[in-house]
């Protein structure tokens, strides 16, 4: 990015501040909670795409709540998946007196600019969800290895030893590749299948689903139960790395009537979660966004009261224990992929299984209605939520 | 296929005395020599497998997934072939296929209950359901068909349009996310061991079969005969009789040797009061319902081709449009049409595929497009127009599902099935055009 670049997008945001003074969404009424120490917070968040349903359902409202409890005030801006756009939002959070970013970066790269602009300000910024290379910047996300570990650990606990059928994502997407199977070996798998308690039935890879189509994953998964039954060998248990693929597969275990082995998956779509509670799915590894939002909303006032980034401590029982970081709830420091080391909070997800699938209820993942679909609520084995 | 048209008519008399050749006797049972060889090729590829695989590739099961597997894209292919043959294209039936399955997904879990207040016990949701899609795919065919023909913008451009705009429906519809839990009836379209005929059905359908087959072969005979042309040798309709039936009673034979899985036996037998023999409760599971519809589909779709007067319109239409269209054909309705029957079909291949995975995804039907006309062209359809044959595409459909469930049965994974699709394709066609170039 280049300085006349810069000049350039700074006049434009200068212009589009003069031409309209409320560009952000939900501007809330400033200088209501005076006498608090964070009396002079305000808290400015970039959204990058705020039509996807997640932001606005979960983290938008527990950022706010968190903040505004504390005495902030909250202002935000939507890029609209705009990488320029964004520029022009931080600008306008900044002019509107954020004395905090929250940032929600559409492109790492291109935030760099907003970034500069505001360690000039001094304003301590927040990388949300998405990681930004900057040791400066704070970053707030979840254990991504850790969601293919809490897979794994739910499903080797569930079936120690025996025959596993590996299903992946797309062979291109590093999270399907890279991430989830590192998480799938820390959990113990590599060391079961090398130790040989665990016989993987379709090669040492396991099967990559295109596109992580459902379709395609439901073909693939037909064709390993055809040859597990001809070649004699039972499945115990499937490791699929996210939920499309396992509505593939358990698609592909109606079709062939064979039973359902304890299943993984993640993201807690809500046809996934309604086959938790019929037992068609063991686990559903989900990330609660509410309280990412939480804390992010609370590490934003500490930052404004001038804590240094590496001091930051959320709260105490702010956020549900069993999200809360590993490392405790100060910050721990983070190696990016670019070398860098960042302060950083990294929240554990969490793994749904037909024991506490009333969390998902709770966090507004799902209604009891939609989870409990086609569950006979007076059946002894019905999960307790949907009692 | 020629053979007809170049022998003179020569009244009740057998055809020119056979060549002593192997091709000369084929050729007097007037079998269509390219479906023959696809059929070889088809035997050929599931040998392989089953030589790779050390004998277990050709169990029954394998053979019913393989077949289940196919019937969507062979149901479309059948319409594909019509459309293709009268110069113009579809590529939008992948979107389309889309859109309907998540209708019903969308009908059965939330519009019926919700809107329309038809709970889940209402009776024949899933026919409602079926007449519904059906319907859509008939008016999405129809405005299609009708920006075609009446409008004369390119099928490429229109159907393009439709694969595009279609699919951002599936999403607006869906925001995206997955819909499950569809109409327990309706899930017996997918097939499976309880959505499939069971043993006896089985049995007296294989047998049956028998009588329309010797039935046509007789009464194609005496039609013969009566307008002067050339018969058949008497051997030649005794082998076809006799053909047609094994093949008839022996793939009954087959569907009934898959079995009901054992834990589904059990639990019937569990449920039933029945006591379980020695080796396990043996259930027969006969023709799954999907394979039903696509031979149901296959049969009409033959006859509206070759018998009924839309069909020859398409036919004439696709060989020479000019001819066609001063010969008095209404050529833009016949056009119109192919399209409505597309989206007929696209709507039955969207129910079994939205039946197999009990509900709809956002990427249901992807690709379809793809696979149907390589289907088409692998069965023996030609760009140019005019030619094409309904049994061939869905024989075509079935080389092309067998190599991909082959690799991924002997555990290669999509990269390579993709990769011997592709070659196959180019491999089909080319040995079409030298024959053809051969043949002229």
């Amino acid at each position: 990015m280049s300085i006349r670049k810069l000049a350039v997008l700074t006049a434009i945001a200068a212009v589009t501040l003069a031409a309209c003074s409320s560009a952000s969404p939900s501007a809330s009424a400033s200088g209501s909670a005076a006498g608090s120490a964070a009396a002079a917070c305000t808290v400015g968040v970039s959204w990058n795409n705020y039509q996807q349903p997640r932001w606005a359902a979960h983290d938008q409202p527990n950022i706010k709540k968190t903040v505004e409890d504390g005495g902030g005030t909250y202002i935000d801006a939507d890029a609209n998946l705009s990488d320029e756009q964004q520029l022009t939002d931080v600008d306008t959070l900044i002019s509107k007196g954020a004395t905090v970013l929250i940032l929600l970066a559409q492109n790492q790269t291109s935030i760099l600019p907003a970034v500069a602009k505001a360690k000039d300000a001094g304003i301590p910024v927040i990388a949300y969800d998405r990681l930004i290379e900057d040791p400066s910047v704070m970053y707030i996300t979840f254990n991504n290895v850790g969601v293919g570990e809490a897979e794994a650990k739910a499903i080797l606990d569930k079936v120690p030893t025996g025959n596993y059928v590996l299903i992946k994502g797309d062979p291109g997407d590093p999270n399907a590749s890279t991430f989830l199977p590192q998480g799938w070996d820390n959990a113990g798998l590599k060391d079961k299948v090398t130790s040989g308690d665990i016989t993987l039935l379709n090669g040492p890879d396991g099967t990559p689903t295109e596109a992580w189509k459902t379709e395609k994953a439901q073909a693939n998964m037909e064709a390993i139960i055809d040859k597990a039954v001809a070649d004699g060998k039972t499945i115990d248990a499937i490791l699929a790395e996210n939920d499309s693929t396992a509505l593939g597969v358990v698609g592909a275990l109606t079709a062939k009537s064979y039973g359902f082995p304890p299943l993984s998956g993640q993201d807690g779509d809500p046809a996934n979660l309604n086959n938790v509670a019929l037992g068609k799915q063991y686990v559903d590894v989900w990330k609660n966004a509410n309280e990412l939002g939480k804390t992010a909303g609370a590490a934003a006032l500490a930052l404004c009261q001038g804590t240094a980034l590496a001091d930051v401590t959320l709260p105490d029982g702010l956020i549900d224990p069993t999200v809360a970081p590993t490392a405790g709830l100060k910050a721990t420091d983070f190696q990016t992929p670019g070398g860098k080391t960042v302060s950083s909070f990294i929240l554990q997800p969490t793994p749904l299984t037909a024991d506490n699938l009333d969390v998902a209820i709770a966090g507004g993942q799902i209604s009891k209605a939609d989870l409990c679909k086609g569950v006979d609520a007076t059946s002894p084995t019905a999960p307790a939520a949907c009692k | 296929m020629t053979n007809v048209a170049e022998a003179t008519p020569v009244s009740g008399k057998n055809q020119p005395s056979a060549r002593p050749s192997i091709g000369g006797l084929i050729a007097q049972t007037e079998i269509d020599l390219r479906l023959f060889g696809m059929l070889l090729a088809l035997a050929l590829i599931l040998l392989t497998f089953n030589i790779l695989s050390g004998g277990k590739f050709f169990a029954p099961t394998n053979m019913v997934t393989l077949a289940v597997q196919a019937t969507g894209v062979a149901i479309i292919a059948t319409g594909m072939v019509l459309v293709i043959v009268s110069r113009n294209i579809d590529l939008s039936v992948g979107s389309l296929v889309g859109l309907i399955a998540m209708t019903y997904a969308l009908l059965m879990t939330d519009w019926m209950p919700n809107v329309l207040g038809m709970s889940t016990d209402f009776p024949f949701r899933w026919v409602i359901a079926l007449a519904l899609g059906v319907g859509l795919g008939a008016a999405v065919g129809a405005l299609q068909g009708f920006i075609i023909a009446y409008i004369g913008v390119p099928s490429f451009i229109v159907t393009l349009g439709g694969l595009l705009s279609i699919r951002g429906v599936v999403w607006y519809l869906s925001s995206g996310a997955a819909v499950s839990g569809l109409d327990p009836n309706f899930q017996l379209i997918g097939g499976g061991a309880q959505g499939s005929l069971g043993g006896t059905l089985t049995w007296i359908i294989g047998i049956v079969a028998c009588v329309p087959i010797i039935a046509l072969l007789i009464q194609g005979r005496r039609r013969r005969r009566r307008y002067g042309f050339p018969v058949r040798p008497v051997w030649a309709e005794a082998v076809l009789g006799v053909i047609g039936c094994a093949a008839a009673i022996g793939l009954a034979a087959f569907a009934n040797a898959n079995l009901w899985p054992r834990g589904l036996a059990a639990r019937y037998a569990a449920e039933n009061g029945i006591t379980v023999p020695a080796g396990g409760l043996k259930i027969a599971t006969g023709f799954p319902y999907p394979i039903m519809a696509l031979i149901a589909v296959t049969l009409v779709m033959t006859w509206m081709a070759t018998r009924r007067r839309f069909g020859r319109y398409v036919y004439a239409y696709g060989g020479n449009p000019d001819a066609a269209e001063l010969g008095g054909i209404n050529t833009r309705w016949t056009i119109l049409k192919t399209y409505v029957l597309m989206g007929v079909l696209c709507a039955l291949a969207a129910a079994i595929a939205a039946a197999r995975l009990n509900g709809a995804t956002l990427d249901v039907g992807q690709g379809y497009e793809l696979y149907v006309i390589a289907a088409a062209v692998v069965g023996g359809t030609s760009f140019a127009g005019g030619i094409g044959t309904i049994p061939g595409a869905v024989l075509g459909a079935f080389v092309m599902q067998s190599l991909a469930y082959g690799l991924s049965f002997m555990g290669v994974n999509s990269p390579g099935q993709n990769v011997v699709a592709g070659i196959v394709l180019i491999f089909a066609v080319g040995l079409d055009t030298l024959n053809r170039r051969r043949g002229s």
